[in-house]
């Protein structure tokens, strides 16, 4: 080891406070704002020391805000449910879809195999608005215009290459003999399939699952140009919370702390699987 | 115990070929993503044609005017600046500060790991919401950036309701949400080079700065490569962050790529433009990530080489 | 219930696994497959597993062509070299996969795993995963695995490759028993000619593809059908000498430093050719001085091998002659000492080719002259 200077680990440690600092602040000042109420969000100057009141999430939850004027009714428990239910659904679907192909690429290599890998990642870098506006028109035509059906099926876009490719890397761990040995044991293809390379991938495909889930969860763009106010996320729907009138800063803040929670939750339970499934399995973790 | 089956010849049964099995089991996933191409040769058609949909008595073919029309237009000179800058500027910073971040955190402590996880909420914060949050934060009114500006004598700052400083306000909250994605990218990067040429270079004494340029960064290489066009590709195309932030304003100093095809849809229903527009951004991205790929299967490749 | 291969090609990509592989087990029997590694020997098991397909060729078992039929209907028991067992299943569930493919009761399957763990001594540890197993045991639950559906053909690849020496010489002495218990036609691949020597019915040699030999023990020992396969089979290695064949009124003889030792007389048609003289290491026996046809050679060192001792010799010319003798018999003092060989057992190969060069009369072989 060389030796670290004193003047070193000093400066480490203030470059490592600043990182945190401008990584955190953002997190934990709308987190104060959450606990607010507009009197106190708008001292001059701002403080992180005030009273906290609970009521800009009992608003929320109850779907009533008390402004100064007028009762104001919010729809965002069901924007905060949308999101739960789109990104539920289009991780269920995009796993019994994306799960069989990822094992065919995986184990099966077949004629034309890689190119049609390729073609559903090249889907995960293309711009989505170039998909998406002529949708609009199709779905208008096909009856698929803001329902749950073609919003999931639209999700696939992000939902599927992520799952493939990720679940692809851990079907390619399995050795062929262990999968070898049960199909001489006497199981068919299928049973081989459930019952050893299955179980054995599960791990990676639980990260998958969760990492679509947070890719789902977070969309914006899809919703806004396919959705309509009943069947908008919460990503969405924030954006309408904004500009109505009469709302409360503070009750902005409890929503966006609502929303951002989940995605939260998930990466620290997965975050093993982080780095591989954001680098689409590039990059071990 | 002898079964049935045991004593008795192989028996042949009625199997679904395995010639077919792959295609059965990849099927419905492509299916699905079929269902999506068609969009996509729909977008190539709407760019060939003279195409309003206030206007749709006047729609038709007009081949490659939307694109040749670009080269005296303005506005689109403006998009392309505007995506431009704001991809180079946005991964650039990130790229820098990602790099710095990973080496500070490279050793495996508990505190370091404590740290980059911390680091990577951002990164789980929808960018739209993320928007929204440092919009709650730059309100001329209360935003407490508003005050902290306002203390280091920045007076009046308005941030992304300024034609000046809007490009800043956005490029933050980007580098907000993605430099945490390059970081753990550079971090498993770094933790996964090989110890001897840093142990060999330690003991005979050379220089850190010179460790850093001559090994370090070219074993890096290939992680970085991958995380910048990973991003390139993404930031060219950013729709959520600008959007939320001020829907393309303000006046077109925003107006990136998806924005302003966005607009050019809804707002002035000019859908042959829009899907030109879209198209060019496509190509643009097509290009990249065919490099992307191709450098990104190599990692792959050396990934699972090395479980 | 037989098998018989022929015509057998694979190649992945440009390169040529299998090479028109033809090989016949009789119900019942043994083939060993010999060869180093890379020969193509695993390849040819997963060819008759059915989990790859050949190229071209044929693969019957009872006579019936098993094109198409899928692994799970072959009838076939299978041990791998890294064993490749179920990591997420128990001992116990690992053996009674081929049961439960069967649909057999929960009791059958209970008696059946239970008198195979018994009989290969893993009954303590049927509850343990894969990788709380000794390897030793996990090569043990492997075993019972491929035998517990009862299969009337068994592929063992390498079984004893990755356990320690004397769990393998243990199961030396345990498999050809239990192999004989199954009245299986078995296929055993192996690397290890002592393994081949024991196990085999019969020897198929391969390498790069190709048979190169098909014999039973005693026929590929002493006539195998190149330089390689002698080098292959043997412990210590056959000894090589050059030698020109030469003639004279008396017979056909070579010229050992300067010494003539007569060789068969059906040699007389590679006279003046170029040659290798491959001799046993047994074949080469300390004689008096005075002993017709001695050859002078220095004894460098003396190594015991189990229950042969070896002596490293020296020729005048430099060339190094391994002799090799019951333990316990007398044998020479480190220095010069004289050597007679056998010149019945030598064995002739083309120098160029390393064929095995045959005498071309009735000539016997194996006999003490």
């Amino acid at each position: 080891m060389q030796t670290t200077s004193t003047f070193e680990s000093v400066l480490r440690g203030m470059a490592i406070t600043v990182i945190i600092l401008f990584f955190m602040f953002p997190i934990f000042w709308i987190f104060l704002m959450s606990f607010q109420t507009n009197e106190t969000i708008l001292r001059v100057p701002p403080s992180p020391f005030f009273e906290p009141t609970l009521t800009n999430y009992r608003s929320l939850i109850s779907g009533r805000l008390e402004g100064s004027t007028a009762t104001l009714e919010i729809a965002f428990m069901s924007n905060l449910y949308n999101s739960l239910f789109l990104s539920v659904t289009s991780v269920t679907v995009g796993l019994l879809l994306g799960v069989p192909a990822a094992y065919a690429f995986a184990r099966l290599k077949f004629r034309g195999s890689e190119d049609i890998a390729f073609t559903l990642l090249s889907f995960r870098f293309a711009p989505p608005l170039l998909v998406l506006l002529p949708l609009t028109i199709y779905f208008q035509q096909i009856g698929l215009a803001d329902t749950y059906g073609g919003l999931i099926w639209v999700y696939q876009l992000i939902v599927l290459p992520l799952i493939l490719w990720i679940v692809r890397g851990y079907f390619e761990d399995i050795p062929a003999d262990i999968e070898y040995a049960y199909r001489i044991a006497g199981h068919g293809f299928w049973a081989t399939f459930r019952k050893i390379a299955l179980p054995l991938a599960g791990p990676g495909i639980a990260a998958a699952g969760l990492l679509a889930f947070i890719f789902a969860w977070n969309n914006f763009i899809f919703a806004l140009v396919l959705a309509s106010a009943d069947k908008q996320p919460v990503t969405v729907g924030a954006l309408a919370f904004i500009t109505a009138s009469g709302i409360n800063y503070g009750q902005i803040a409890a929503g966006i702390m609502l929303s951002i929670a989940p995605t939260f939750a998930l990466a620290l339970y997965a975050q093993r699987y982080l780095v591989e499934g954001l680098s689409l399995g590039a990059v071990k973790g | 115990m002898a079964t049935a089956t045991a004593g008795d010849p192989p028996k042949r049964k009625f199997k679904i070929n395995k010639r077919y099995l792959p295609y059965l089991l990849s099927l419905p996933a492509l299916l699905t993503c079929i269902g999506i191409l068609i969009p996509f040769f729909t977008a190539v058609a709407y760019s060939l044609q003279r195409y309003r949909l206030s206007q749709p008595w006047a729609r038709e073919y007009n081949w490659g005017e939307n694109y040749l029309n670009f080269m005296t237009d303005p506005s689109f000179w403006n998009t392309l600046k505007v995506s431009m800058t704001y991809a180079f500027v946005t991964v650039g910073v990130e790229l820098l500060l990602g790099l710095g971040i990973a080496l500070l955190l490279q050793k495996r402590t508990r505190f370091n790991n404590f740290v980059s996880i911390m680091l990577l909420m951002p990164l789980m914060t929808a960018p739209a919401l993320a928007s929204l949050m440092w919009k709650l934060m730059t309100n001329p009114g209360f935003g407490v950036l508003s005050y902290f500006a306002e203390l280091i004598g920045i007076e009046d700052m308005r941030w992304a309701s300024d034609p000046s400083t809007a490009m800043l306000t956005v490029v933050i909250v980007d580098v907000w949400v993605y430099t945490p994605f390059i970081m753990i990218l550079l971090l498993a990067g770094l933790r996964s080079l090989p110890r001897q040429p840093f142990e060999a270079a330690e003991l005979d004494g050379v220089p850190r700065l010179f460790v850093f340029w001559k090994i370090t960064l070219p074993m890096l290489t290939p992680f970085l490569l991958t995380a910048t066009l990973f991003r390139v590709i993404e930031s060219i195309q950013q729709f959520d962050i600008i959007y939320a932030m001020t829907q393309g304003g303000p006046g077109d100093t925003l107006t990136v790529f998806q924005v302003e095809a966005y607009l050019n849809f809804f707002q002035s229903t000019n859908v042959g433009r829009s899907a030109a527009l879209l198209m060019i951004l496509w190509a643009i991205t097509y290009f990249l990530s065919n490099i992307f790929i191709k450098n990104w299967l190599r990692l792959r490749e050396k990934a699972r080489g090395d479980a | 219930m037989s098998l018989e291969l022929t015509d057998l090609s694979k190649s992945f990509k440009d390169d040529t696994v299998l090479d028109g592989v033809s090989l016949h087990v009789p119900e019942g029997k043994t083939l060993v497959l010999f060869g180093p590694s890379g020969a193509g020997k695993t390849v040819l098991l997963r060819l008759i597993a059915g989990v790859i397909e050949p190229d071209t060729g044929q693969i019957k078992i009872s006579g019936m062509d098993v094109d198409g039929v899928a692994p799970e209907d072959r009838n076939i028991g299978m041990a791998f070299q890294n064993f490749a067992l179920f990591p997420h299943m128990d001992a116990h569930a690992n053996i009674a996969s081929p049961l439960t493919a069967q649909k057999q009761d929960k009791s059958a399957i209970q008696a059946g795993v239970q008198a195979l763990a018994k009989l290969l001594k893993i009954d303590h540890v049927l509850g343990h995963k894969p990788k709380e197993l000794s390897n030793g045991q996990k090569q043990r639950t492997a075993l019972a695995r491929a035998l517990a559906g009862k299969p009337k053909i068994l592929l063992l690849d390498d079984p004893l490759r990755n356990v320690d020496a004397k769990l393998r010489f243990e199961m030396r002495l345990e498999l050809p028993r239990l192999l004989s218990d199954q009245n299986a036609t078995v296929v055993y691949v192996t690397q290890d000619y002592k393994e081949a020597m024991a196990f085999g019915d019969e020897i198929a040699v391969i390498n790069g593809g190709v048979v190169q030999q098909i014999g039973t023990p005693e026929q590929i020992y002493l006539t195998p059908a190149n330089v390689e396969i002698a080098r292959l089979f043997g412990d210590p290695v056959i000894n090589f000498l050059d030698v020109t064949p030469q003639k004279d009124a008396t017979g056909v003889f070579a010229l050992i430093s300067d010494k003539r030792v007569d060789l068969d007389a059906g040699y007389s048609h590679v006279v003046g050719q170029d040659c290798s003289l491959g001799i046993r290491p047994e074949s080469v026996l300390f004689v008096p001085e005075d002993h017709p046809g001695a050859v002078p050679v220095t004894v460098e060192a003396e190594t015991p091998l189990n229950e042969k001792t070896v002596n490293l010799c020296l020729t005048a010319r430099g060339r190094e002659i391994m002799a090799s003798r019951p333990s316990g018999t007398d044998g020479p003092a480190i220095g010069a000492a004289f050597v007679t060989i056998e010149a019945a057992n030598a064995l002739l190969f083309d120098k160029l080719t390393g064929a095995l060069i045959e005498p071309t009369d009735i000539a016997v072989k194996g006999k003490v002259a």
